[in-house]
């Protein structure tokens, strides 16, 4: 081959690549449609529409948790021309420094993307996208701003949603709203910064529920950012739905009465409809506003001042205060001891004082008797018999079977384990068992004697006001309960599944009518400890406790359920320091049930003396 | 005398108009992949496009110096502007880097990069020494003089380092191939060693530089393909691997290129052309199926390598980000593709294809313009490279034909390395598609490039040598 030939050696070359390259580019550009798909990824800009949150009614209807439009001043900087700095932060009643620094913080907060392959690094921040410059301004706010925002272009308002509060009350079961935090955003791929999450009681603990589903719109844009086309004609576009309203069994004007009657108190009321379980208030005092906590700036603003408060508004007293329960806690020994075939409800025991100090009062003849007395020798008598039953020569073990028994039956009755309440921040209480014992006294090294001030209420045994109105309902409905709940329908959905089985204690319902025959007494009969729960007409059936306790005065405690037969209403009152259960506890509990049950109060010389106590 | 009065007038029209429509192409392409809304006229300078119009403005400027200036001053002072354009390229190394490389020389946007004239140079001494020299008896000393020609400014850019201008100066090597400066002397003198073996010629080391090249550009092709799969969703279910792919298109090409040859080749050479193409195909398909068959053999860490360094790795936003997203650009532009100034990927403004005005200019086109205007640009310059060659070969003085095979050559590279990285064929090495690319020095030195071969060209006439 001469060299003049070698010509089409070179020729043939680029007819080669000519021609592979046409054949690539033809595949690629005509055939394979990967490419497309891959440029419009690149190329789209993901629009989220955040759907408002699913609103909040209470049991009759009324609106409780509502939303309410604010609006964000969004900042485009492509758009920006002939900014009058001075100008703009006299309308957003800003100083000029602090719109410089915003501006610097948007930008620069975006963080920067570091191309690998050529070593560059760009921003993220883009000039063409749109970021809120002021976040949370009033409807009226806005209003005096916008006729004046056409002189600012670049700048435009974005409506958007925020919670609102008709009725100040149930902060502390409705919980409130705040921004995702990075770990959030991480752990779940739904939430973009700036969107607001729950942060504690029914916000929280319907969360998944109340946020509802985003709308994401795909977009092509072209070069100027203008949308060219929907990405992939809109197959993947998904439409925003607001979450679904909750209904609750809360009962709103209880609740905000329960508020006022326990202002300048700290305590907590818990009141449930026994038939279904349904909270229908439960108030933890001190209270507060849930309005404090509406956007960034008030709960900036507030969040400290009550998280330091020394009367602690924030602690959730009803699911967390684990008070010992007094002699409320006599109700379920009776039962126990009824169950156990021990004493019948014709056993009596005389009151001698010679075990444990007592009150003044006749000896008990029957249970009913006891309860109505609240006689304490007697009921240490009784879960003496339920605890040693003789089954062992020695009494250590004896004593270990016993509790073992009676462990059991108290876990039946939701106490020293978490009831599953819809609601976050719940504590458990504590049942002492056989472990607890041994390692505090060493194996078979106690005995009911060790042991002996629970079956009073006092000693190691710990429960929370829930779990005492849990009690209540129980007592009401003899024998069984609903785990108690705060939301009573999911949209049309209804409750939970776990809030529809109904649970049964160990204790037949049968034994129940005698301890119920004595909280009648308590209230009803003279020599009753909680005579102050009393209603004209309706049978109220209570039982006062007065809780010893190492921060001061006793605690002043009172549960009880109404009417006698077909019961609507199960409450607990738990007042701090208070002293004598029948002294404040009792009254507080009959002002609620009077206002649920005839929605009127009777005795309006009761009702004063309660508002005007001050106990703090 | 005539030539006088017809400064202009022995100009090759053809080639001269197809590289106008190249520039003016170029411009509105620029104008279209840099706009900014807030400077919209065309001609405005602290724009891109305005300023490759002021380019473009240049190197119309520095042509008509060429017309001006006999074209026998190029073989007079080979020697110097050879020289000149080293100097250049040893002061460019004094100074300060911009992106890791010290390839400009001037301050800021208004510098030049000497690597871009130095091919001009290169082209220039190499075509004076080969004319200069009598090839039909090439030895081993003129084979080492030609390599040291090249050698020089290839170490110099190695340097700065400039991975891209360094593969096109390899184009050099097809162009002393041309001329018969191949590396026989130096195969023969290894072989004729051995005892007993007297060889005057050997095939292998004459057409050493080809068979290298098309090895390398089949193992790249192949290597691309061999993970590939090929499917078509106008025949769903079908898939065919990459592989297959790559002998079906050589098979194409070879049927393809024996039609095309037969037009440009006499009639008795056809039973010969005939020969080479099914050679040819049996003997790349045996390359190809060695490659693919090899590396599917290979153990995982030896495969990661070769891919790491093909860029073939699936790191959409790593390592592979620049040439994904060029791809994604180029792809998407369907067969008509988006319209003009609609480019979604890769405008300079969204930012989604680095560089897209410069190194990856392709990538606006074919979104904008499609496979029409793929196929489009693929032509212009196949055409344009094609009479470059015919001017090439009816150049009676050797200095001009050698200089025109350099100027069809260094074209070539451009276009395939460039247009390469967008389909995904070579890795991203930053070379830019003549003409098209915004850039002050690429655009003066490929319009020089072309100025000085039309100015030679018109002289023709008074060959000397």
């Amino acid at each position: 081959m001469n060299n003049d030939s070698r010509r089409y050696v070179i020729i043939v070359f680029f007819l080669l690549v000519g021609a592979i390259y046409t054949v690539r580019l033809f595949y690629m550009q005509v055939i394979d449609e990967s490419w497309t798909l891959r440029a419009q990824q690149i190329a789209e800009k993901r629009k989220q529409i955040t759907p408002p949150r699913g609103v909040i009614f209470d049991r009759s209807g009324r609106k409780i948790v509502a939303n309410k439009t604010y609006f964000n001043l969004m900042m485009v900087e492509a758009k920006i021309k002939n900014f009058d700095t001075i100008a703009f932060a006299k309308l957003i009643g800003w100083t000029p420094e602090k719109v410089k620094s915003r501006f610097w913080e948007i930008k620069l907060g975006e963080g920067k993307y570091k191309n690998p392959a050529t070593g560059k690094t760009t921003s993220n921040y883009q000039k063409i996208r749109a970021y809120p410059f002021v976040k949370e301004i009033e409807l009226d706010e806005m209003l005096n701003m916008a006729p004046y925002l056409k002189n600012f272009p670049g700048f435009y308002e974005e409506i958007t949603s925020m919670r609102s509060y008709p009725f100040a009350n149930g902060a502390n079961i409705l919980g409130y709203l705040s921004e995702v935090n990075g770990d959030e955003i991480k752990k779940d791929h739904f939430y973009s910064p700036g969107d607001n999450i729950g942060r504690a009681g029914l916000e929280r603990f319907y969360e998944e529920e109340l946020r509802g589903i985003k709308g994401i719109h795909y977009i092509v844009t072209s070069a100027l950012n203008n949308a060219i086309e929907a990405y992939a004609g809109g197959k993947y576009d998904t439409m925003a739905r607001q979450g679904p309203p909750l209904k609750l069994g809360v009962d709103i004007t209880l609740q905000a009465y329960g508020e006022k009657l326990m202002k300048n108190k700290r305590g907590c009321i818990v009141a449930i409809e026994p038939k279904t379980g349904e909270i229908l208030a439960m108030v933890s005092a001190p209270s507060f506003d849930p309005n404090l906590f509406v956007g960034k700036k008030s709960i900036a603003k507030n969040y400290p001042k009550l998280l330091q408060d020394p009367k602690m508004p924030l602690y959730p007293r009803p699911l967390s205060a684990e008070y010992p329960p007094g002699s409320t806690f006599k109700l379920i020994q009776g039962l126990v001891a009824l169950q156990e075939g021990v004493i019948t409800p014709g056993t009596g025991f005389p009151c001698k004082k010679s075990m444990v100090g007592c009150h003044n009062h006749p000896n008990a003849g029957s249970l009913a008797e006891a309860v109505q007395y609240s006689c304490n020798p007697y009921f240490y008598h009784i879960v003496r018999r339920v605890i040693q039953q003789g089954k062992r020569k020695k009494q250590t073990e004896d004593a270990e079977i016993g509790l073992r028994k009676w462990v059991k039956y108290m876990h039946s009755f939701g106490f020293g384990e978490k009831l599953e309440t819809d609601i976050i921040g719940i504590r458990s209480g504590l049942i002492p068992d056989v472990k607890y014992y041994d390692k505090w006294y060493g194996h078979h090294n106690w005995a009911f004697s060790t042991i002996r001030s629970n079956s009073i209420g006092q000693g190691e045994v710990k429960a929370t006001p829930l779990q005492l109105a849990n009690l209540a309902c129980i007592l009401a409905n003899r024998g069984w309960y609903y785990t108690p709940h705060f939301v009573k329908s999911i949209g049309k959905k209804g409750p939970l599944a776990i809030y529809r089985k109904k649970k049964y204690t160990m204790v037949n319902h049968r034994h129940y009518e005698s301890v119920v025959e004595g909280m009648r007494r308590v209230v009803n009969e003279k020599g009753g400890t909680g005579s102050g729960a009393r209603i004209k007409d309706i049978v109220v059936c209570g039982k006062t406790g007065t809780v010893q306790n190492p921060h001061g005065e006793d605690h002043s405690v009172f549960i009880a359920f109404a009417p006698m037969y077909k019961p609507k209403i199960a409450i607990a009152v738990f007042i701090e320091n208070a002293g004598f259960g029948g002294t404040w506890a009792a009254p507080v509990s009959n002002l609620m049930m009077e206002k649920y049950l005839l929605k009127k109060i009777t005795d309006k010389e009761k009702e004063e003396k309660m508002l005007k106590a001050n106990l703090d | 005398m005539k030539r006088e009065e017809s400064l202009f007038g022995n100009i090759d029209w053809t080639l001269f108009i197809v590289f106008a429509v190249m520039v003016l192409i170029g411009i509105a392409n620029v104008y279209s992949a840099a706009y900014n809304p807030k400077a919209p006229f065309l001609f405005d300078f602290s724009q891109k496009y305005g300023k490759q119009i002021m380019w473009v403005g240049f190197s119309t400027f520095l042509g008509l110096l060429v017309f001006l200036i006999d074209a026998s001053i190029y073989r007079k002072f080979a020697i110097p502007i050879y020289l000149f354009c080293l100097v250049l390229l040893v002061i460019v190394l004094f100074m300060p880097p911009v992106n890791g490389a010290r390839a400009w020389l001037g301050i800021g946007s208004m510098g030049i990069q000497p690597a871009e004239f130095a091919k001009i140079g290169t082209a220039i001494a190499l075509a004076s020494y080969i004319s200069s020299i009598n090839v039909k008896q090439q030895t081993v000393n003129t084979v080492i003089v030609a390599n040291i020609i090249l050698f020089i400014p290839v170490v110099l850019i190695l340097l700065q380092p400039d991975a891209g201008t360094f593969v096109v100066f390899t184009s050099f090597l097809f162009v002393m191939y041309r001329e018969g400066i191949t590396y026989d002397p130096i195969v023969l003198h290894l072989v004729n060693l051995i005892p007993g073996v007297r060889f005057k010629k050997t095939w292998v080391g004459s057409h050493f530089i080809p068979i290298l090249f098309v090895v390398i550009f089949l193992s790249i092709i192949t290597l691309l393909m061999s993970n590939n799969t090929i499917t078509f969703s106008f025949l769903p279910g079908i898939i065919i691997p990459g592989f297959f792919g790559v002998i079906g298109t050589l098979f194409v090409m070879s049927i393809s290129s024996y039609f095309i040859l037969r037009f440009f080749v006499a009639k008795r050479d056809r039973r010969r052309i005939t020969m080479i193409v099914i050679l040819g195909f049996v003997l790349s398909s045996l390359i190809s199926s060695v490659v693919n068959f090899g590396f599917q053999g290979l153990r995982k860490h030896q495969k990661d390598r070769i891919e790491l360094f093909l860029g073939l790795r699936e790191d959409p936003d790593g390592e592979d980000y620049n040439r994904n997203r060029a791809m994604a650009a180029v792809g998407s532009g369907g067969f008509f593709g988006k319209g003009y100034s609609n480019a979604s990927v890769a405008s300079v403004e969204s930012n989604h294809v680095p560089e897209s005005e410069t190194d990856f200019i392709f990538c606006p086109w074919a979104e904008e313009w499609g496979f029409v205007g793929s196929l489009t640009l693929t032509l212009l310059f196949m055409f344009m490279l094609f009479r470059i060659i015919q001017i090439a070969e009816r150049q009676k003085a050797t200095f001009n034909r050698v200089y025109a095979y350099c100027v069809a050559m260094i074209l070539f590279y451009h276009y395939a390395v460039n247009i390469g990285m967008n389909i995904g064929f070579a890795p991203v090495i930053g070379i830019p598609l003549p003409f098209f690319s915004y850039g002050g020095s690429s655009m003066m030195s490929f319009s020089v490039m072309i100025y000085i071969l039309l100015k030679l060209d018109s002289q023709r006439g008074d060959f000397l040598g």
